[in-house]
């Protein structure tokens, strides 16, 4: 009898769990697949260049590996409930570092794993500050966000760098494999990378953990602080590399190439999954969240919608996805 | 069996003279199929204390929340003086005379009191939008004055002690319903948390009101519903099971009803207690441990298998104990020993290295990853160990990757060991019972192979069952040789558990008592040492 109540408890249970599962799990895990198989299709329609080989991969793809290993550096703090707001100006700054080494010492290729260790050093000094100091990562970010565009001007006395290198320029846009340009390439390994960091590795594993609760992973015995600063180490390291992969690509450097990006990759990595709220995602969703904004905007582009509106357009998809995503259950309050 | 109940209910007109005060009539409720409470009625008379026992999801709370309007009933309805209402949320609810002291304390802790107890009546307060805060004041303390509560209502609350924002709850409940003649105050887990002086204030405080109130009284602490309740209702899986006079009912029945089985006599299973020669290898030994304003110069030793309790009044620093033997708040003097090495606790992480593993007192907010799966949460602190790694021969060392598979060896392990009721291995930990969350926090230390245990009221806030449940793991733990330092509010707990019970008073360990088996000092033994 005894055993007849339990097991009939432990089924009532089961019951009630899987219909815990609500129509925003749904739409969290299953929306960015069914948004981005809507607009190829809308833009198809609408557009007969859309669906064709040279358009998705020159266009789509290739415009989207900046925006992706940009959004993948941000999606690590965010997945611990931080934020890293400094994206922008470190994607200039490493661009400039780059482009100066090889216009001025002619360092050459070795300019972009410089300017990658310069991200990767800067990304340090947000997550030491950040955990150390134990000042909210948004402040921190935002005052390392104009420190830095601020330096990226002053080293560039506010105008673009030119320089001329074969090699340096073949790095991104030569067709190594098949007739698929370098950066794209790029993007997939470090895509690809970070998805194992996120799950095979310790630190993969307390991103998630901190972002849903720091107390809880302190009393766990995690070292806390390290982790922390680690989110940022590898915020800024990928950064680092988009910025060296841009300045390859277009052959210079400006302080303000990284513009835009940060509202983008905040748009594309809440799509894909993470929500801000932490402890869920990964750098495996912000891929498709990434493309719906390639997609979105070279659909518009051929459509012909002009560019202030595509921006407009871009702030409500903002909005729209943190909306969706948002785990109300964590939190009460929003301020 | 609500066929019994209708007849007890004719039988009970002792209390009040007149019909009852609040009646619930047949009262159903379910969500999503699952049924909360079907077909119960009640009753509560004027100036009765109406004591509502269960396991965690027998429908107590599902109960509170339709008497103060958070749900409606499916079928049945609620009757006050005679009338039938319909309860639109709280605040109507306190309007027509039901106000709940709720769990969670609900205050704003940079307000003073008297701006919590009217927080949602303060534009009531203004004119010309502005706030008359005398007025306020004189109220709120013409309010306490009348109750008997003694609270310095200009203080801020975070000043106040757990007790007096306690008090101040129960304050607010009556202010809340303060225009209604005769108020019903719904007490939710009113003593969680509380420690034995701060019970008897609310116990007095119930008594001395009875002529001006009527209470229901949830909680999981059966000696206080017996002690505090005239009659006392019993729930189980939503249905009222038993209404017995609280003069005639003792714990073991109530257990029973509530359970709906023989629990065992030995609730703590002293039967099962090790009893540890001089001989057995000391453990744990925290010598001279000091954290300013809080501990001073404690020292003691647990030996291999011992369960070593710790009790004292709430502020005693008994909690910060723990977290100084854990290194969680580092202690600014004295050492740890484990396992013969000696330590200072600079850091949790140094201390879990040499064994030992801390259950924290809020297992929510503290020892889970509520909407993380069941084996993340399991494997936790021994990410990065050899116990989840992949054996990657010399490459171990540099690179230390996640083995999938064994985590979730390790998690099934922990399921069948601990007796873990969950759907799954991937199950979200916020969707298992109180218990079960508890054990899971257990198998967290358990899968780290922590041999020490520093547990801070290891029982909070679970029901009967899922406390013997938790017993019994500790006594498993104990045979296997796992030392366990049990830190605890509730002193029968403490007292049927432990091997040597230490007592703090004012941050000093001011005695070790030792409680075997068949020599358990009684309560009475360790207040007087407590205060």
């Amino acid at each position: 009898m005894a055993e007849r109540t339990i097991l009939d408890r432990s089924r009532k249970r089961v019951a009630e769990i899987r219909a815990e599962r609500t129509l925003q799990d749904w739409v969290i895990d299953l929306g960015p697949f069914v948004l981005l198989f809507l607009l190829v299709v809308g833009f198809s329609i609408a557009s007969p260049n859309f669906f064709t080989v040279s358009n998705l991969v020159d266009n789509v793809l290739r415009n989207s590996t900046i925006l992706l290993l940009v959004s993948l550096a941000g999606t690590f703090p965010i997945l611990q409930q931080s934020i890293d707001l400094s994206i922008e100006s470190m994607v200039g700054i490493t661009g400039v570092i780059a482009a100066i080494l090889i216009s001025d010492y002619q360092l050459g290729v070795l300019a972009l794993p410089v300017a990658v260790l310069a991200g990767t050093f800067f990304g340090a000094l947000n997550g030491v500050v950040f955990a150390k100091l134990k000042i909210p990562s948004f402040l921190v970010t935002l005052g390392s966000l104009s420190i830095l565009s601020g330096s990226a001007l002053l080293m560039t006395g506010g105008t673009s760098i030119p320089y001329r290198d074969p090699t340096v320029r073949w790095v991104s846009t030569g067709e190594l494999v098949f007739s698929i340009p370098n950066i794209v390439i790029w993007g997939l390994l470090f895509y690809l990378l970070m998805t194992f960091i996120a799950f095979k590795t310790p630190f993969g594993r307390y991103c998630y953990a901190l972002g849903e609760n720091e107390e809880v992973a302190n009393l766990s015995g995690v070292q806390v602080d390290r982790y922390k600063i680690g989110a940022f180490v590898v915020s800024g390291l990928l950064c680092g590399v988009a910025g060296a992969l841009l300045a390859a690509r277009t052959s210079s450097a400006a302080p303000g190439m990284g513009s835009g990006l940060l509202l983008q990759s905040i748009a594309a990595i809440v799509m894909g999954g993470t929500a801000l709220t932490g402890g869920v995602g990964g750098p495996h969703r912000t891929l498709l969240g990434v493309l719906v904004i390639g997609v979105l905007a070279n659909g518009m582009n051929l459509v012909g919608i002009q560019s202030f509106v595509q921006e407009i357009v871009l702030g409500f998809v903002v909005i729209i996805a943190v909306a969706m995503s948002m785990d109300r259950r964590k939190i009460d309050i929003v301020k | 069996m609500s066929g019994d109940l209708s007849t007890a209910d004719q039988g009970q007109e002792t209390v009040g003279s007149d019909a009852p005060r609040l009646t619930v009539e047949s009262i159903s409720k379910s969500f999503r199929n699952v049924d909360a409470l079907s077909d119960v009625s009640l009753s509560i008379e004027t100036g009765e204390v109406v004591g509502l026992v269960g396991e965690n999801g027998a429908g107590k709370s599902t109960l509170l929340k339709l008497l103060t309007g958070i749900h409606q009933p499916d079928s049945g309805r609620i009757v006050l003086d005679g009338e039938p209402i319909r309860i639109d949320g709280p605040r109507d609810a306190a309007h027509q005379g039901i106000a709940i002291v709720k769990q969670e304390q609900d205050v704003v802790p940079n307000l003073t009191g008297y701006e919590n107890l009217y927080l949602d009546q303060i534009p009531d307060f203004a004119r010309f939008g502005i706030v008359d805060s005398g007025r306020m004041r004189s109220k709120a303390e013409q309010v306490t004055e009348q109750l008997g509560i003694e609270l310095d209502l200009s203080a801020p609350v975070s000043s106040y002690s757990f007790t007096e924002r306690q008090m101040l709850e129960v304050s607010k409940a009556f202010s809340e319903s303060i225009d209604t003649d005769h108020p019903i105050i719904l007490l939710d887990e009113p003593t969680a948390g509380l420690d034995e002086d701060g019970r008897e204030l609310l116990f007095d405080r119930i008594n001395e009101l009875r002529d001006r109130a009527s209470f229901v009284f949830v909680s999981h602490e059966l000696d206080e519903v017996l002690d505090v309740s005239d009659r006392i209702y019993v729930l189980k899986d939503g249905v009222l099971v038993d209404e017995v006079d609280a003069s005639e009912a003792d714990e073991p029945t109530l257990q029973r009803a509530m359970v709906g089985r023989e629990t065992a006599d030995e609730y703590y299973r002293t039967g099962r207690q090790r009893s540890l020669s001089q001989g057995s290898d000391v453990a744990l030994r925290a010598d001279g441990l000091s954290v300013a304003d809080s501990l001073d110069d404690i020292s003691f030793s647990v030996r291999e298998g011992e369960i070593f309790g710790v009790v004292g009044v709430e502020g005693c620093g008994k909690s910060a104990l723990g977290r100084a033997l854990c290194g969680v708040d580092p202690p600014d003097a004295g050492v740890v020993q484990v396992h013969g090495e000696e330590l200072r606790p600079e850091s949790l992480s140094r201390m879990v290295e040499a064994g030992i593993g801390y259950v924290p007192k809020d297992r929510k907010a503290e020892g889970l990853l509520l909407y993380q799966p069941l084996t993340m949460n399991v494997t936790l602190p021994s990410i990065g160990t050899d116990r989840t790694s992949h054996s990657l021969g010399g490459l171990g060392s540099l690179l230390t990757l996640i083995d999938s598979e064994k985590e979730r060896g390790m998690a099934a392990e922990s399921v069948e060991q601990l007796d873990i009721r969950t759907p799954g291995l991937d199950s979200l930990v916020y969707q298992l019972s109180g218990g079960n969350q508890q054990k899971v926090v257990l198998a967290k230390w358990l899968q780290r192979q922590s041999d020490v245990l520093v547990m801070d009221n290891v029982t909070r806030g679970i029901d009967v069952a899922a406390k013997e449940e938790v017993y019994r793991v500790c006594r498993d733990l104990a045979e296997d040789g796992v030392s366990m330092v049990f830190i605890g509010d509730e002193l029968p707990e403490v007292i049927g558990m432990s091997n040597r019970i230490g007592v703090m008073k004012k941050g000093h360990l001011v005695d070790v008592v030792d409680a075997p088996a068949q020599d358990k000092p009684t309560e009475e033994e360790l207040i007087e040492m407590m205060i």
